[in-house]
């Protein structure tokens, strides 16, 4: 198993066998620990000091289901902060199968204009991955979409592709990390935090791998590893959310917006109400619908990744049949819908995928645009007004420029005070006023609010079964604390993290995920060892944060949340600071 | 008898039941019941049966999840708005955790196994 180190400043690199301390260690867990340990925590995210990490799970490459998952980390330019923002290609799994638990690209070229580009061979005289560079600049400055196909050409059907758009040449606090899908199409992010932004600085490009003739990932116990494997499928397989045909293959995460508008928590003209008149017309059920009349049949998603089996990514087809853009997340149609009072699928589909091209963070963008349209820059509901600052984003004029450095820094450079974001990240698709408990998570993670910091899992093993009140902000506080550090462990193993609907339920599955780690690494972990191992991950992101002057003072959710209610409910966020204190004090 | 009016929304395959008023993925009724009526009135009215629907709201506030379903029972005011979804459908514990629910679900959840800390309560219920 090896760690490759990169070196930008001289263009070099050095492939080391991984390092015993590390030897646990996979996705979140490994990109957090080497991000803590060898950048500076005051470092400039877009200078020198800064590291960029990508780790596979540790189940990546394996056949464990729905688990071909990659952590990019660094020092986040958005937030300051750590950053882990996990994403979903092959890419992943054939970054485990040349076996390589850690790449880590350190330094920064000369920015002399040229980009490059890093492809990963397998050298089989070698037994180990090699690392070669190529002259990238000719894709500087152009979308996506046009640099994919001739990175294919060049290297052969199959590569697979990680890299930064436009975005990240400029330096976007919102700008991802994107990947291929299994269309070969840039569709795939690791959207979060301006970690493209952190390639770009750089002066990196791409990052191409050809796994080919390459061993796969080692599994120490192979019996054990294939009795988790089955109670994970057959978690998967059998509950509502993640079966085929399920919630999630039939409508895709956009079957929360009808859910979240009904319950009025939906963010509506940049979180001024939770519920939006126009939501049912931009959710899960009307792109299911209206797929099935533009192409005269059902249509079931896809999945975003070698080994998904519960294939959630949706298209979603203009009125001749064509595709107009892959995939319409949950909260992507919301930050590029409802936020922006935009109720046009088609619309919503021509921003996501103008994003995917200018390598943007979909839900940053959105976030961003709902402020300046509050500032009156265009107004709400103006879709081709909102088209045209994508563009504006991705042409780098001044105005994109304070777009593309998010939704914080665009409501400074207008004088907003309702600006939705914590620790300087724009906040996803669910109201902390209508949804207390995801507010807590929001304002207490170490990553800024995320809505991926929190999922539920087995009550027994995050230690407050029985003994706190759901119902309670103290206890709300408690099962927060519970869920980010269950999610770390999930970040960490190489699952998706949907896999934690099913096996919230079925607890079977769920000790199918520690097998399947036990099987890979010849440990003897139990799911008791789960809010353990996350745990671990959370101190170390929380230390680093810390030393980046991100404190407990920076755990807060925006004043305007506190002081407007929200319609319909007319609520406002009333945890106190104490509550949020708990989360990390108790951890 | 006075009379009330209630703002029902069907969503995804309940939409059927929208009495001429589909839009495709969602219908959106108004349903005029007598004073007093209840969510069970109600899914009468609309010739409903209850095991076809899942999620349900009442103004804004949880009122039954697929396999738990304590508001049959739950008087209706003029002006409510009522929502139903189809079984194809979730929520997420941690994307609710903190959200209205009427009493009689607060009451339930808390009363079953685990505080209802749970996705589904249907096929894997440990609630029951
Ligand atoms: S569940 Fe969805 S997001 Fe997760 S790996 Fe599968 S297709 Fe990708």
């Amino acid at each position: 198993m090896w760690l490759i180190r990169v070196n930008m400043n001289d263009l070099t690199s050095r492939v080391e066998p991984l390092p015993d301390a590390y030897k646990h260690l996979g996705g979140r867990g490994m990109t957090s620990t080497i991000v803590a340990k060898e950048v500076p925590p005051l470092c400039h995210p877009l200078g020198p000091n800064n590291k960029l990490v990508f780790a596979p799970g540790i189940v990546t490459g394996t056949p464990a289901p729905t688990s071909a998952r990659v952590s990019a980390g660094a020092k986040s330019p958005l937030t300051g902060g750590i950053k882990e923002s996990n994403g979903g290609s092959s890419w992943a799994a054939d970054l485990a199968d040349m076996q390589v638990r850690a790449l880590v690209v350190e330094g920064q070229a000369k920015k002399n204009g040229k980009f490059r580009g890093l492809h990963l061979v397998w050298d089989a005289a070698a037994g180990q991955p090699k690392v070669e560079f190529f002259d990238a600049s000719e894709h500087a400055g152009k979308d996506l979409f046009e640099a994919f196909p001739k990175i294919y050409a060049k290297f052969g059907d199959k590569i697979s592709i990680s890299g930064c758009g436009i975005a990240g040449e400029y330096g976007y606090g919102n700008a991802g990390i994107v990947y291929n899908d299994p269309a070969k199409r840039p569709t795939r992010y690791s959207g979060r935090g301006g970690l493209g932004s952190v390639m770009g600085s750089k002066g990196l490009k791409f990052i191409v791998l050809s796994r080919e003739g390459s061993p796969g990932v080692p599994i120490t116990d192979e019996a054990l590893f294939d009795q988790g494997r089955k109670k994970m499928i057959d978690a998967l397989r059998t509950h509502a959310v993640t079966k085929p045909k399920g919630a999630l293959n039939t409508y895709g995460t956009a079957v929360l917006i009808n859910i979240l508008n009904e319950a009025g928590g939906l963010p509506t003209r940049n979180f001024s109400s939770g519920r939006f008149e126009g939501a049912a017309k931009t959710a899960g059920e009307a792109i299911f619908e209206g797929n099935k009349q533009r192409l005269g049949k059902e249509l079931y998603n896809h999945a975003c990744s070698p080994g998904c089996i519960i294939q959630c990514s949706n298209t979603w087809h203009n009125p001749d049949g064509t595709e107009a853009a892959s995939c319409v997340e949950y909260e992507s149609d919301w930050a590029l819908g409802a936020n922006c009072g935009i109720d046009s699928l088609d619309d919503i589909a021509t921003m996501v995928k103008l994003c995917n091209g200018y390598g943007l963070d979909t839900i940053e963008t959105g976030a961003t645009i709902g402020v300046v349209m509050e500032a009156g820059v265009i107004p709400f509901g103006d879709s081709q007004g909102a088209i045209n600052l994508i563009h504006e984003m991705g042409k780098g004029t001044p105005l994109g420029r304070i777009l593309g450095g998010g939704t914080a820094f665009a409501g400074k450079a207008y004088g907003m005070t309702r600006v939705p974001a914590v620790k300087g990240q724009g906040m996803p698709a669910y109201e902390p006023r209508a949804v207390k408990g995801i507010g807590i998570t929001y304002a207490t993670s170490t990553m800024g609010a995320d809505h991926t910091a929190g999922y539920t899992i087995a009550p027994e093993i995050l230690g407050v079964s029985g003994k706190q009140d759901p119902l309670t902000p103290e206890g709300k506080a408690a099962l927060s604390r519970g869920f980010q550090a269950a999610t770390a462990f999930i970040d960490t193993s190489g699952h998706c993290l949907f896999i934690a609907f099913a096996v919230l339920d079925i607890a079977s599955g769920l000790e199918g995920m520690v097998e399947e780690c036990n099987g890979v690494l010849g440990t003897q972990w139990t799911t008791a060892d789960i809010g353990r191992v996350g745990a671990d991950v959370l101190q170390t992101e929380r230390a680093f944060n810390e030393a980046a002057g991100l404190g407990k003072e920076t755990d807060r959710i925006p004043e305007f949340m506190l002081t407007e209610p929200l319609p319909p409910h007319n609520q406002v966020f009333d945890v106190s600071d104490e509550a949020l204190d708990s989360v990390y004090a108790e951890l | 008898m006075s009379e009330i009016v209630v703002d029902v929304w069907l969503y995804g395959g309940l939409s059927k039941y929208g009495r001429g008023a589909e839009q495709g993925s969602f219908a959106n009724v108004e349903a005029r019941l007598r004073e007093g009526s209840t969510i069970g009135d109600l899914l009468a009215f609309l010739k409903i049966p209850s095991w076809e629907r899942g999620i349900t709201f009442i103004d804004g506030q949880l009122s039954a999840m697929p396999g738990l379903q304590p508001d049959m029972d739950h008087i209706l005011s003029d002006g409510d708005r009522a929502a139903f979804f189809h079984l194809n459908s979730m929520w997420p514990f941690q994307y609710r955790h903190g959200a209205a629910m009427i009493r009689e679900l607060a009451e339930a959840m808390q009363a079953g196994k685990d505080r209802g800390l749970h996705h589904s309560y249907g096929e894997h219920e440990s609630n029951a």
